[in-house]
């Protein structure tokens, strides 16, 4: 922690001018290629929301580019949800061949379940040296970046604390693209820093609410201005301070509504956030509305220069017509075939006699057959399409049978591989996936249930969810997926249907917010995932690091704990504390036990030594006054044993006169305050170390256990007698 | 070949897709460098070995950016170059066979006779080829820096005192230079009307204007929509060319330009079209769709104003960034090596280019 600290008066004396340029060379960029989110599902189930094609292109090409024109020269995509997917695409991807224009790298955080979480690990590995764009992998912008990194480097030369740079851009009231995170922004006017961020509820959310603005907030400013028409595109530029902050503050997890929130509201940290506001197209995939909304746009050429007959990928070979169509080579259409505006047609698929197509995106390799009707509607490579079929505004993803006289009503998503029957007629919204996707486990992420999906049939077992034969037909392939989120309240539900449908009748409802102040409330996101288990989870991930880590924890962790006994601080700031240095330096719990009992015995220790107290009073209020940390620290029986143990280890290595009084002393402190249950005492008691030099130390305490023991054996006595006269 | 050339042309084409190099004068430097180096480190066997490389490199480039012509033209150049360099070669060594004594036999009737020159050019020892192209490259380099200069010399004959010109075309730097020259040299006094070229070039046009007006330049920018009711006062239209076709036509870098012209035509006032010889394509426009890009809508509509909610979407926009203007509506082409009228741009192709190499792909 005191190294993270060196680092911040270096990087904002470094705010000069001549620093920069050795900066300069050296654009590093952070693509998160993990949403942390669920709402490309039952997609994102087999493969990552960064692959899924966009007019025909991964999307995490149009992010990848957006960097090369950025002139970014080391871009690191950390990985969380399919990670394996994600770097095989990588490696043999353009971005990988020795004329890339920067170097690419994957980072594989698989135990990431947030932005934060990734964050904290991105600090972990240290790999962020200078400035750096964070952008996530789903994001489409034709932006000229060099505007905003000069904004960025102008804010810090005047600003020291100047640390993040958040790139948004302007909409209209009803724009198709504006977030499902709507925000409300208080800027100063004069120089554009952001005073205070507020995440508000869709308009169509139950909860309404107001602002609730600190007036010190605004104390120093003379003009601001309150904005909600701007699309946050998640594009920030960062000072490598931004890890740190999130390795200080480890319940951040997202980006907005945690970290700039916290940073902007802090009263410690004093470091400011400013915002570039640009006028260019930019934007994220966030939902299936962006995604109709966002190909549709790019197609219309609203990204030019970035469209699609500049070929990103390589092997491809669009041509533009006009009307905006656009056709790879090989494209076979029937003479009587209709192709519509706005339609992008990929290489080797057949369209046959009397079909329509319309502002449409038809990928590689399709067989689309005669008479068929397709509107604003995504057909992914390898899929088959029969006769006379009808298909309205839906997305049938890669390799997908569809028979003849099927019709999908406006906003079906149809998955991966799913087989249709002929003559059948899917219902409006409808999502269908090859197999049947657990929901539980995909609540927070994109991830993956899939390799979980044994398992999953086993869990389901008691409800087996049988194929939807109503729907794909008696020969068909398919189940059906419904984000049924019963068990969270409505506001949840109602976001969940509103953001999550490509159906066109939410269009109204979801973009429509007459004023802020008809809009507000608190996100019912699921935030319940314990960061706990996730660090403690990585130990012996780089061992040789941990003993020197656990070396310097013990030593500032002691002396934490002494300040807070000194000064006297209420408990839960010390335990703040500790935690904050546990998750910095990432050791585990038993670490923060063994610093705990060693603090608290030295201050017995200096209690009896200084004669202020005797023996048994010191420990009593040593421990009864701190005791309740261990409450914190120690979770199940096994870490209570533990805690038992070091008690024990510590008491003989501190050299009391009197070891057995100490440690009968202190284990019946915790006892009395319910930390120790009899149970865990008598486990540890049990598998004690029955080593020559602490036997002098037990004496007490095997009185002590005898005697509980006993206590309890009459109690249950009594408690059977009990029983028995009634 | 090596992989280092290899990494050089692929970040080329990167850049080029990515339009980190634009702007017909810009891509047509960055080609001869990447020319030059690519000739450098080719190797080959036969000289019809290199330019057969050299027709692939020419054809990936052109599929990276169809609508940049000049990368095409530059590559053509220099196979040209290449072409007559063998020719003279095969001429000299015609000259020196013919100097032997000849073989009275009957199997040299029946060999073939062609044979004889392609193995004498393979005899002639590399470098001394590879050290005539790349000297060919480099004069093209100072050519084309110097392209402006040519079209100066030509252009202040023809800009009269106190005669009012009107240009479409604000992105061009080689009509900026060709009237502050005109201004300057002669100390003519003459008024330029700008049209604003919207949307795409009213920021490029504004700022000619006002560069313009700081040389002296009696400066008027107008809309686009005026041309018509101005044209009338207008002396002579000059427009830059972004390509130049075998019949003359040409594809102007603004759109809009064509209908200027076509306004010209009709009031018949001369249209002037000024040229570097760099610009000149081999191509015939068959098909005038595929040469004019379409840009991007965001310009025509404000880009986040795009209200198309739901299924009702039947705004659309469409924003053409460049102009076919057909050769009858230019009177003369202004070159760095005089001027020409649209229907000879023909005969100065053909000094320039080979005829097979107009279509790089085939072979």
């Amino acid at each position: 922690m005191a190294g993270k600290k060196g680092k911040t008066p270096k990087k904002s004396v470094g705010g000069g001018k001549k620093p920069e340029v050795v900066q300069d060379e050296r654009l590093q960029a952070i693509v998160l290629t993990d949403s942390f989110e669920t709402r490309f599902m039952p997609l994102t189930a087999v493969k990552p929301r960064c692959l899924l094609p966009l007019a025909n292109v991964p999307l995490i090409e149009y992010t990848l580019e957006f960097l090369a024109k950025a002139g970014a020269s080391e871009v690191y995509l950390v990985c969380a949800s399919h990670a394996d997917q994600v770097s095989a695409y990588i490696e043999t991807s353009k971005w990988n061949m020795p004329w890339s224009p920067f170097r690419v790298s994957t980072i594989m955080s698989l135990e990431s379940r947030s932005v934060g979480d990734a964050m904290r690990d991105l600090d972990n590995r240290g790999v962020i040296t200078g400035d750096f764009i964070l952008v996530s992998g789903d994001l489409v912008t034709n932006m000229e970046f060099d505007k905003a990194l000069e904004f960025h480097r102008k804010k810090k030369a005047e600003d020291k604390d100047h640390i993040v740079t958040m790139c948004l851009s302007k909409a209209s009231q009803f724009y198709r693209t504006r977030c499902h995170e709507p925000a409300a922004f208080i800027l100063d006017k004069s120089n554009n820093r952001c005073l205070y961020y507020q995440d508000i509820p869709l308009a169509s959310s139950k909860h309404k609410t107001s602002l609730a603005i600190d007036p010190e907030l605004l104390e120093d400013v003379d003009e601001f201005t309150l904005r909600n028409d701007l699309i946050d595109c998640h594009v920030d530029i960062c000072s490598p301070l931004v890890p740190a902050i999130f390795q200080e503050n480890f319940d951040y997890q997202y980006l907005r509504r945690d970290f700039v929130k916290g940073v902007l509201t802090s009263d410690l940290l004093k470091k400011s956030i400013y915002s570039f506001i640009t006028d260019e197209y930019a934007a994220r995939v966030e939902s299936w509305q962006t995604y109709d909304a966002i190909s549709q746009d790019f197609i219309a050429r609203w990204c030019y220069p970035m469209v699609l007959n500049t070929n990103l990928l390589d092997d491809q070979t669009y041509s533009y017509e006009s009307e905006h169509i656009y056709k790879e080579k090989d494209v076979v259409l029937a003479q009587s075939c209709k192709i519509g505006k706005r339609t992008a047609i990929g290489s080797g698929s057949k369209i046959g006699e009397g079909t329509k197509i319309q502002n449409s995106v038809i990928g590689r390799n399709c067989y689309i057959g005669e008479n068929i009707i397709i509107r604003d509607s995504f057909i992914w490579d390898n899929t088959v399409i029969g006769a006379k079929s009808l298909i309205e505004h839906s997305l049938v993803a890669s390799g997908v049978k569809i028979g003849s006289n099927v019709i999908l009503n406006d906003g079906c998503v149809i998955g991966f591989n799913v087989m249709v029957d002929d003559n059948m007629e899917i219902p409006m919204g409808t999502r269908i996936s090859e197999t049947p996707v657990r929901k539980k486990a995909t609540q927070f992420s994109d991830s993956a249930s899939y390799e979980d999906d044994e398992t999953a049939k086993q869990d389901e077992s008691t409800k087996v969810i049988s194929p939807a034969y109503e729907l794909v037909g008696t020969d068909g392939v398919g189940y059906v997926y419904d984000s049924d989120k019963a068990e969270d309240d409505d506001d949840a539900s109602v976001i969940d249907v509103v953001t999550n449908s490509l159906t066109y009748k939410f269009d109204d409802l979801y973009l429509s917010d007459d004023s802020i102040s008809s809009t507000a409330g608190k996100r019912k996101k699921k935030r319940s995932m314990s960061t706990n288990s996730i660090y403690t989870d990585r130990e012996g991930d780089d061992y040789e690091d941990d003993e020197e880590d656990e070396e310097d924890f013990a030593v500032e962790a002691i002396a934490t704990v002494e300040r807070a006994m000194e000064n006297n601080h209420d408990l839960d700031t010390a335990l703040l504390e500790l935690n904050t240095l546990r998750m910095s330096i990432n050791v585990s719990y038993h670490e923060v036990r063994s610093a705990t009992v060693v603090a608290l015995l030295r201050r017995v220790y200096h209690f009896i030594a200084t004669q202020t107290l005797g023996a048994k009073d010191a420990v009593q209020k040593v421990f009864s006054q701190w005791g309740m940390m261990f409450q914190r620290q120690a979770f199940d029986q096994e870490e209570f044993v533990d805690l038992s143990n070091l008690l024990l280890e510590k008491v003989v290595a501190q050299g009391f006169e009197k070891p057995e009084f100490i440690l009968f002393s202190a284990l019946t402190c915790l006892y009395d305050l319910d930390i120790l249950d009899e149970d865990a005492v008598y486990t540890w008691w049990d598998q004690v170390s029955q080593e020559e030099k602490y036997s002098q130390a037990k004496t007490l305490t095997a009185k002590w256990i005898e005697w509980l023991k006993t206590a309890d054996e009459e109690s249950s006595e009594e408690e059977s007698e009990e029983s028995e006269s009634e | 070949m090596s992989s280092d050339i290899n990494v050089t042309v692929a970040s080329f084409i990167d850049r080029l897709k990515r339009r980190q190099i634009y702007g017909s004068y810009q891509v047509s430097l960055e080609t001869l460098q990447l020319l030059k180096r690519f000739v450098s480190a080719a190797r080959w066997t036969n000289i019809n070995d290199l330019i057969s490389q050299l027709r692939a490199l020419g054809s990936r480039l052109a599929k990276a950016q169809p609508t940049e012509f000049t990368c095409g033209n530059i590559i053509r150049r220099v196979l040209a170059l290449i072409r007559d360099e063998v020719e003279e070669e095969i001429a000299s060594a015609m000259v020196q066979n013919n100097a032997e004594p000849m073989i009275s036999s009957m199997f040299s009737l029946l060999q073939k006779p062609v044979a004889t020159p392609s193995q004498r050019s393979v005899e002639h020892p590399k470098a001394d080829i590879r050290q005539v192209i790349i000297q060919g490259i480099k004069d093209l380099i100072d050519e084309i820096a110097n392209i402006d200069d040519g079209i100066q010399q030509i252009a202040i004959d023809l800009i009269h005192d106190r005669e009012i010109l009107l240009t479409p075309t604000p992105d061009s730097k080689t009509v900026l230079k060709f009237l502050i020259k005109a201004r300057e040299r002669n100390n003519r006094d003459f008024t330029v009307l700008v049209s604003e070229g919207f949307p795409n070039n009213t920021h490029v046009a504004h700022q000619f204007a006002k560069k313009l007006s700081e040389h002296g330049i009696e400066t008027t920018v107008i809309p686009d929509t005026a041309v018509f009711a101005l044209m009338s006062r207008v002396g002579k239209v000059i427009i830059g060319a972004k390509t130049v076709f075998t019949n003359g036509g040409t594809i102007s870098s603004t759109a809009g330009v064509s209908s200027v012209c076509e306004c010209a035509r009709e009031f018949k006032t001369p249209v002037f079209a000024v040229a570097g010889l760099y610009k000149l394509s081999p191509l015939y426009p068959f098909d005038i769709e595929k040469f004019v890009e379409v840009g991007g809508s965001q310009r025509v509509l404000p880009t986040m104003e795009n209200d198309r909610v739901g299924n009702h979407n039947r705004l659309d926009t469409v924003n053409p960034i460049a102009d076919y203007v057909p050769p009858e509506n230019i009177d003369i082409y202004i070159t760095n090596i005089g001027g020409f009228a649209p229907s000879f741009i023909y005969r100065v192709v053909w000094d320039n280019y080979k005829q097979q190499d107009v279509n790089l792909e085939a072979n």
